[in-house]
């Protein structure tokens, strides 16, 4: 064994599965130079065991276990129209390939191009299970389950029409009232996509009338005026002026329509 | 939390293999996927932040591989280390969240790095190491000074413990190589360490 073949077992013995070997040894015993090298990066190697371990917060287990939660459930419960129809060999064959283009040796801050299909398409399948897991945990029957949904919404792409469908009928039909306000606020990133916005504009406007308790339907109100969607003036005007509604949700349509002008 | 433990227990915890729990997760029995959370979270978190020094991109990097595993875990081989796949997805999300969050986080990344070299040194720790001839708190700078490149594979060798075909399969490259490159990123790091501990001096 000579000085180059020596360096690059300096390090073999501390390793798990490794070993040095009698060569090695015997070319330490001959070579001054190895042997003092040697045992200077082997206690520079050591002493990185001494470094404080930094340990993740108790929040990285409880997502983890929200999504898995979450993911079972949806593969029971939760259709996907267009995905499902595609035959389950393309997927596997698509995801062989997006993996296959981890295997290429991308590193850490190497810039690569933008446009290789293969990346494109793994952003594209994790989306769509973050899709998974926010449509399947707002059909639950537990009210925290569905609010957890509403909050992994915020985690999909903002030009969604499901997703935004979903939170829609939730707004709409959920039976709990804190459920319905954080969909109402959910709803807000839509409101900003250019794919959804008129959508998501009109779906607000049409929630109004079919709210009867007045914090949801204040927050329907401030919503609205936020997004000076004069579209909703008529409704707005209807309220003010209806004496079965709660006399501080027709001050706020009032102030509304005062902030729309 | 009582979720967390209907789907694990001690037993599955510590007998068996993650190449076979995982072939288990691919096959449908996608709550397994438990057991090698349970078993690799903490080191993925650990490689992540030596790599971007940001505990809360590190916690939601551990978060998307997770992720990852789940959506293609069909396509996992178990013929294939495990660790390996585990890594080869971790470079592959750190890749991507480096690319979201654009230049603006290097300017966030060297400032948190220069603040956690400053805890580092305000704690007690160095003491120990001071017999021993190291100064802790300069070993930490030197190691994020190190080239990302160099650094990796310091942190895939020696806090990972990884065997070095595995690093091979998560680098793509031959054995024989991640052994000089090992040797290459330590004697890097060596050579850092005595210019910071030059710099101090002076
Ligand atoms: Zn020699």
């Amino acid at each position: 064994m000579n000085c180059e073949q020596a360096k690059t077992q300096m390090l073999g013995g501390t390793i798990p599965g490794e070993n040095q070997g009698e060569e090695f040894a015997a070319h330490l015993a001959s070579c001054e130079t190895c042997r003092t090298e040697s045992s200077r990066i082997g206690a520079l190697w050591q002493s990185l065991d001494l470094l404080p371990v930094e340990e993740p917060s108790g929040k990285v287990r409880e997502r983890f276990y929200e999504m898995l939660g979450a993911y079972r459930q949806g593969q029971a419960s939760v259709t996907m129209p267009v995905k499902q129809a595609w035959p389950r060999m393309i997927w596997q064959v698509a995801a062989a390939a997006a993996l296959l283009a981890v295997g290429l040796g991308i590193g850490y801050g190497v810039r690569e191009d933008r446009s290789r299909p293969e990346l494109v398409q793994l952003r594209e399948e994790v989306a769509s299970m973050r899709q998974l897991v926010a449509l399947s945990l707002m059909q639950q029957q537990s009210a925290s389950d569905r609010l957890r949904g509403v909050s992994w919404s915020y985690q999909v792409e903002p030009s969604d029409e499901e997703v935004m469908n979903q939170l829609v009928t939730t707004v709409n039909h959920d039976p709990n009232v804190n459920v319905r306000l954080a969909a109402v606020d959910a709803l807000r990133p839509f409101t900003g996509s250019p794919a959804t916005h008129l959508m998501a504009r009109n779906a607000v406007i049409q929630a109004l009338p079919k709210q009867t308790t007045p914090i949801v339907q204040v927050a329907l109100i401030d919503f609205l005026a936020e997004l000076k969607e004069r579209n909703a003036a008529p409704e707005l005007r209807r309220m003010v002026s209806d004496p079965d509604i709660d006399s501080g949700v027709r001050k706020r349509a009032e102030w509304a329509l005062e902030r729309m002008q | 939390m009582s979720r967390v433990f209907s789907y694990v227990t001690v037993s599955t915890l510590v007998n068996t293999r993650d190449n076979v729990v995982m072939a288990e997760v691919g096959a449908g029995q996608v709550a397994r996927l438990a057991v090698l959370f349970e078993r690799h979270h903490r080191a993925l978190f650990r490689y992540f932040v030596s790599m971007n020094g940001n505990r809360e991109v590190a916690e939601d990097l551990v978060q998307e591989v997770f992720f990852r595993m789940l959506r293609y875990r069909t396509s996992y081989d178990p013929a294939q280390s495990f660790t390996a796949w585990m890594y080869q997805i971790a470079r592959n999300a750190g890749v991507d969240q480096v690319r979201k969050r654009g230049s603006a986080q290097v300017v966030d990344i060297d400032s948190f790095v220069d603040r956690r070299a400053e805890l580092v040194s305000a704690s007690p720790g160095p003491e120990e190491s001071v017999s021993r001839g190291q100064d802790l708190a300069l070993l930490r700078r030197a190691m994020d000074r190190l080239p990302e490149d160099k650094r990796e594979i310091l942190v895939l060798s020696r806090f990972q413990g990884m065997k070095h075909e595995d690093i091979a399969e998560v680098l793509g490259c031959e054995v024989g190589t991640v052994k000089v490159r090992v040797y290459r990123a330590i004697r890097a790091l060596e050579q850092i360490y005595f210019a910071l501990e030059k710099e101090k001096a002076s």
